[in-house]
């Protein structure tokens, strides 16, 4: 492992591939393009952009090189530009093996090695074997507790039982059903549809096979088709959602280790994160729209690795958990988060805030679009609903804090309750706008490590004098339960419930 | 609770956001004049061009003889071996509270307009945020981030 290594020559036709899947839209608008211009053969088109691609993935991967010493994993990469990455044993947060379909075929795996920030985003592995992968991983596993002494003693135990786990738990058939039929993947994948009809359709509306399909249609048949459409759309998007997060989620297993864990996932693209459990940042626990009523929700991990493409750290801890388990499941994998804590909810008098918030601009716009399009009065309808909107995110609303754990309970559209130890809070602040100043109230923010930007837990509109016990209480090494503090004001004790709030 | 010293930031500092709110406020006009190019000054619209420079005059002197002053005045950071503390905003007041022990770097930084009133910015990054005070005198400003990273090593934690 000392030697600098090539991948395995697969990397250039998966580094090819991942060029494919970067510029999707950009090629696919340059093929129908290309299809169109007479002088410039088709086929010529498809060729050269292959041919490119394969000679780029290719030197990407002539020009990428990787060893270990010294606890260092150090990578150069770079056509042109050369880039020397050293990665630190002690900087990393999160290791993260994938292997797609393509690796698969080869038995092969691909490395993230994910220190805090995006800056290790370059420093992925894109095909090597599995016992390489193993033992890079093996090499640059956290020290444990910093013992040098003790854990050379224990090294050679150790490499006979790292693979042991103390308990794995795996996600059952009915539950990953569940899980892929309310998944919230489902606006997304109807955001995508429409991005890809709109770019398609003028290119199909120009076709003569359109011209036929409208001329099928009777005319009067416009609003029934219009919903046909829409249930269509709908449709497509759910089973689209149902079937990505069933391969995403299939095969999933929690494996809890003695310093770490670990989550493996996927169907056709097999997915391996370890976290250690220092590098955890915050655990959140989401209760979507849907699901909530269903009595489940869904865990979530915060880590400072960059996590997706789109830079967040969180990752699914568990896809799927009925709300009555949620506590004995906690207890089995992070025992430290599992606790009640006191906490305290928003004042009644900024309801009317949460109200305000949520429905406003709904109001508005349906308001206008009512008087310009004369639409029908079932259209308020859903200012009524921005409206419970509100009051449910208003209800939902607390902060609560115990010894090293802060919980933040708040909503958007889905429920989270997040735990947060004190000393993963990056920061703390209280924010006080005109007009809540002029009530007395205040919001509290806090900021955890996650990803490229971190991400902020809050509450709205809370007592401004309970948002000064929280900074305070943030200040301090352990922080004193909220009970435990001065109970003279009558108006608090109302307002004290217990959190998480879960039989 | 209150035994934190707060530190004002350098009064300097309100010549070089009146110096830059004059020029980034000008973009604002943009506005009428777009308003006046597209609907023309007719009867009506002459009067709607004109309350709306108007407004924008009143906004871009405003921000020139009132918002720096104010800015300055609700300015407040304090800086002691367990954290750093931000005060600051006008209309949107914010207290912020940020352990050393979380602090990644310091940064001082100097535009063309600061350094010409030898003043500097310090920005502190935390892996998740990052904060600046806008304006300090160079000599502070330096005294500052010292300040920061000597307790930050002191407080050595991972992320």
């Amino acid at each position: 492992m000392s030697d600098f290594q090539r991948q395995h020559p697969v990397a250039a036709i998966s580094r090819a591939l991942g060029l494919i899947r970067g510029n999707f839209i950009t090629i696919l608008v340059f093929l129908f393009v290309g299809a169109r211009s007479e002088n410039f053969p088709f086929l010529w088109w498809i060729g050269g952009g292959a041919g490119f691609l394969l000679i780029a993935g290719f030197a990407n991967w002539w020009r990428f090189l990787y060893k270990v010493e010294d606890d260092t994993l150090h990578i150069k990469s770079g056509i042109f530009v050369r880039k020397d990455i050293y990665l630190t044993k002690d900087r990393i947060q999160v290791i993260d093996v994938t292997s797609g379909v393509l690796q698969r075929l080869f038995g092969l795996v691909r490395l993230d090695i994910q220190t805090a920030g995006s800056s290790s985003r370059q420093a992925a592995i894109d095909a090597i074997t599995i016992e390489d992968a193993r033992d890079i991983s093996y090499l640059l596993r956290p020290d444990k507790n910093g013992s040098s002494a003790e854990g050379d003693l224990k090294d050679s135990a150790e490499s006979d039982s790292e693979e042991e786990s103390i308990k794995s738990i795996k996600l059952p058939l009915k539950e990953l059903l569940i899980a892929a039929s309310t998944s919230g993947s489902f606006g997304i994948a109807l955001s995508l549809i429409a991005t890809v009809f709109s770019q398609v359709e003028p290119l199909i509306g120009q076709s003569e096979m359109y011209e036929y399909l409208i001329g099928l249609i009777p005319s009067d048949a416009d609003f029934i088709l219009i919903l046909a459409m829409i249930g269509a759309f709908v449709l497509f998007a759910w089973l689209i959602s149902f079937f990505s997060t069933l391969f995403k989620y299939g095969n999933f297993q929690l494996e809890v280790k003695e310093d770490e864990i670990v989550v493996s996932r996927g169907i056709f693209e097999k997915k391996r994160i370890t976290i250690p459990y220092n590098r955890i940042q915050a655990i959140h626990v989401a209760e979507g729209m849907i699901r909530q009523p269903l009595g489940y929700a869904s865990l979530h991990l915060e880590s400072a690795g960059y996590g997706d493409e789109k830079g967040s750290g969180s990752f699914v801890l568990f896809p799927l958990i009925g709300k009555g388990n949620i506590q004995s499941l906690l207890q089995e994998i992070l025992p430290d988060y599992n606790r009640g804590v006191e906490g305290i909810t928003p004042p009644v008098r900024s309801l009317r805030r949460y109200i305000f918030r949520s429905s406003v601009l709904v109001t508005l716009i349906t308001g206008i679009l009512f008087w310009v399009l004369s639409l029908n009065v079932w259209i308020w309808l859903l200012p009524l609903v921005s409206v419970f909107w509100g009051w449910i995110r208003f209800k939902d609303a607390a902060a609560g804090w115990d010894g090293d754990l802060f919980v933040i309970r708040s909503r958007f559209l889905s429920k989270s309750t997040a735990y947060i130890k004190k000393k993963r809070i990056q920061d703390f602040s209280l924010h006080q706008s005109f007009f809540q100043r002029y009530r007395g109230l205040c919001s509290i923010k806090m900021y955890v490590a996650s990803g490229d930007q971190g991400k902020s837990f809050g509450v709205s509109d809370l007592e401004l004098d309970d948002g000064y016990r929280a900074l305070d209480e943030a200040r301090k090494e352990t922080a004193v339960k909220i009970s435990d503090m001065d109970k003279s004001e009558i108006e608090l004790k109302n307002r004290l419930i217990h959190l998480p709030g879960w039989v | 609770m209150e035994q934190q010293s707060f530190h004002k930031i350098t009064p300097r500092v309100i010549k070089v956001w009146q110096w830059s709110n004059s020029i980034s406020y000008l973009f604002y006009f943009g506005i009428p004049i777009g308003y006046a190019a597209i609907f023309g000054l007719d009867q009506f619209h002459i009067w709607v061009a004109l309350s709306l420079t108007l407004l924008v005059l009143i906004g871009w002197v405003l921000s020139i003889v009132w918002l720096p002053y104010k800015i300055w005045e609700n300015w407040r950071y304090a800086i002691n071996d367990k954290e750093i503390e931000l005060k600051h905003g006008v209309f949107f007041k914010t207290q912020t509270l940020i352990p050393l022990s979380r602090v990644q770097h310091v940064d001082t930084r100097q535009g063309p307009l600061l350094r010409w009133y030898s003043l500097s910015q310090v920005t502190i990054s935390t892996a998740a945020t990052t904060h600046e005070i806008p304006g300090l005198d160079i000599v502070i400003a330096n005294r500052v981030r010292r300040q920061i990273s000597t307790y930050a090593r002191l407080a050595e934690d991972d992320v």
